[in-house]
């Protein structure tokens, strides 16, 4: 419902270009730091656990496919999308949430102001963007971070690690990775909207609604993915 | 810093903040990880929050965990067979392969993860707004220790319902993977099922990381709640910090734990 409520105030595309701009800024700004690290941390697991398989038969050369392929087009997205909804949507949730309980939203339609045009269209643009965006810095970080792992713990030469990530054509999963990040930042953007538009009840009604926002948009992730990883195969 | 650019402690300052931040935020949960541990070893726990504890993480993320993990092993199978089919057309190997990354990685981090979204946020709530409303300072004028009454039962049902939790969410996905094996490339069943490939080390290594990170992820929100400050603006704030060093605590220790168990078993 909300989602068609969003899609209706695009259509005339007259939303805030300022407030556009400063949740852009404000999402990417935010998020960057939590999106580089666990990409880092990302691509560093995914080589030492693709390490334990290579290790028994010896073909170093799949570590780039293996770690490189599981990164980019799947655990990439899908590990920065719930680290984004966990920091952005459940601060997006909160935020309207408190907007909601004080009555603040309430005031902005007295104005004549319509909260889903003021309020959230600018975030889901915002959204949508910034975790396409956020997911390439990531993806390069867990590269990083893959072959810093694959130098020192698994003792395979950073080099070997990137001939077998270039040799294997992943620029499809790539941006498949992408496109699954800017679905996802959508399913996000608004589902932590629709919660923190109906909170009611005060200080332990934002804490509850964000709870329920995380959870919903969990679930949105990976119902997202599957989908996403069925049709970009057909 | 030699007095001509002022301009350079305050951008060392800035940034040495979040790292300041970040050191202070884990010495806190330091302590109240040893506050707690103390609490357990020196006093018996309130056996029926414990219980009520139990229930609230576990059987209310059943569902959860079971749409999310089996949505994981359908998704993981059809990516791995669609690889395979262009490498080796060959999908014997695929369900105990699967099997094997289940049980090291994806069981506990998956679960983990979504525990830490789930319960790491609900705890966080509902401490954070009894912090605000002051119900904490009412426990403490009554002599009751908060520790004691609020984190100490999470805390005990954290780390075996995650095991649980897991051991439930690795059946289901794999059942989830062996649905799309046997639908989309014609494995059957028995070749599929196959546990050649779980080595003891795999299991221990599941178990650590899933009974630490029920540990972890109750104490990290349990801190986050108690540090709520303001109205319902605060709780809204605790409940992020929480679900983001809950999730980045389980991603953490399991870097941790898989690099430190793949250097001893190597």
């Amino acid at each position: 419902m909300l989602f068609l409520r969003i899609l209706r105030a695009l259509i005339p595309p007259t939303f805030d270009r300022r407030e556009t701009w400063r949740n852009l800024y404000k999402v990417g700004v935010q998020s960057y730091a939590i999106v580089a690290v666990t990409g880092f941390f990302a691509g560093a697991i995914m080589v030492i656990q693709t390490g334990d398989f290579v290790g028994r038969t010896g073909a170093t050369g799949l570590l780039g496919w293996g770690a490189g392929f599981a990164v980019l087009a799947e655990i990439g997205p899908v590990l920065i999308g719930l680290m984004f909804s966990g920091r952005v949507g459940a601060n997006n949730t909160a935020e309207l949430g408190t907007m909601a309980v004080t009555e603040q939203i309430d005031a902005l339609r007295a104005l004549a102001i319509e909260p889903i045009r003021h309020l959230v269209v600018p975030r889901f643009m915002a959204m949508m963007v910034m975790l396409g965006l956020l997911t390439c810095i990531g993806d390069l970080f867990a590269l990083f971070g893959g072959a810093l792992v694959s130098q020192w713990i698994l003792k395979v030469h950073w080099r070997v690690f990137y001939y077998g990530l270039i040799e294997s054509h992943l620029l499809h999963e790539f941006l498949v990775g992408i496109l699954k990040a800017a679905c996802f930042g959508l399913s996000i953007s608004v589902v932590s909207c629709y919660f923190g538009l109906r909170v009611t009840g005060g200080a332990s009604g934002v804490g509850r609604a964000v709870n329920q926002s995380v959870v919903a948009s969990a679930i949105g992730i990976w119902v997202v993915d599957l989908f996403l990883t069925w049709a970009t195969y057909l | 810093m030699n007095g001509k650019d002022s301009s350079e402690p305050m951008f060392i300052e800035r940034l040495g903040a979040p790292l300041g931040d970040l050191v202070r935020t884990l010495r806190e949960i330091f302590v109240l990880l040893g506050r707690t541990v103390r609490t357990v070893a020196s006093e018996r726990a309130d056996r029926r929050e414990v219980v009520r504890q139990l229930f609230d993480i576990g059987v209310e993320s059943l569902l959860f965990i079971g749409v999310t993990l089996g949505v994981l092993g359908v998704i993981s199978l059809y990516q791995g067979c669609t690889q395979l089919e262009r490498v080796l057309p060959d999908f014997s190997r695929a369900g105990a392969t699967y099997l094997a990354t289940l049980v090291r990685e994806f069981g506990p981090v998956i679960c983990g993860l979504m525990v830490a979204t789930r319960t790491g946020s609900a705890i966080a709530a509902q401490v954070g707004s009894m912090v605000v409303t002051e119900q904490v300072d009412a426990l403490r004028m009554c002599n009751t220790d908060p520790v004691r009454y609020l984190v100490v039962p999470r805390f005990l049902a954290g780390g075996p319902m995650l095991l649980m939790l897991t051991i439930i969410g690795v059946c289901i996905s794999f059942l989830g993977g062996m649905l799309t094996a046997r639908i989309g490339w014609e494995v059957p069943y028995s070749t599929y099922v196959n546990l050649t490939m779980v080595h003891s080390h795999d299991v221990v290594m599941g178990v650590l990381k899933s009974l630490s990170f029920g540990y972890a992820i109750p104490i990290i929100a349990a801190h986050a709640g108690l540090s709520a400050h303001g109205g319902s603006e605060g709780v809204g704030a605790a409940t992020t910090r929480s679900v983001v060093n809950c999730s980045f605590a389980v991603i953490v220790l399991d870097f941790v734990i898989s690099s430190s168990v793949y250097l001893v078993v190597n």
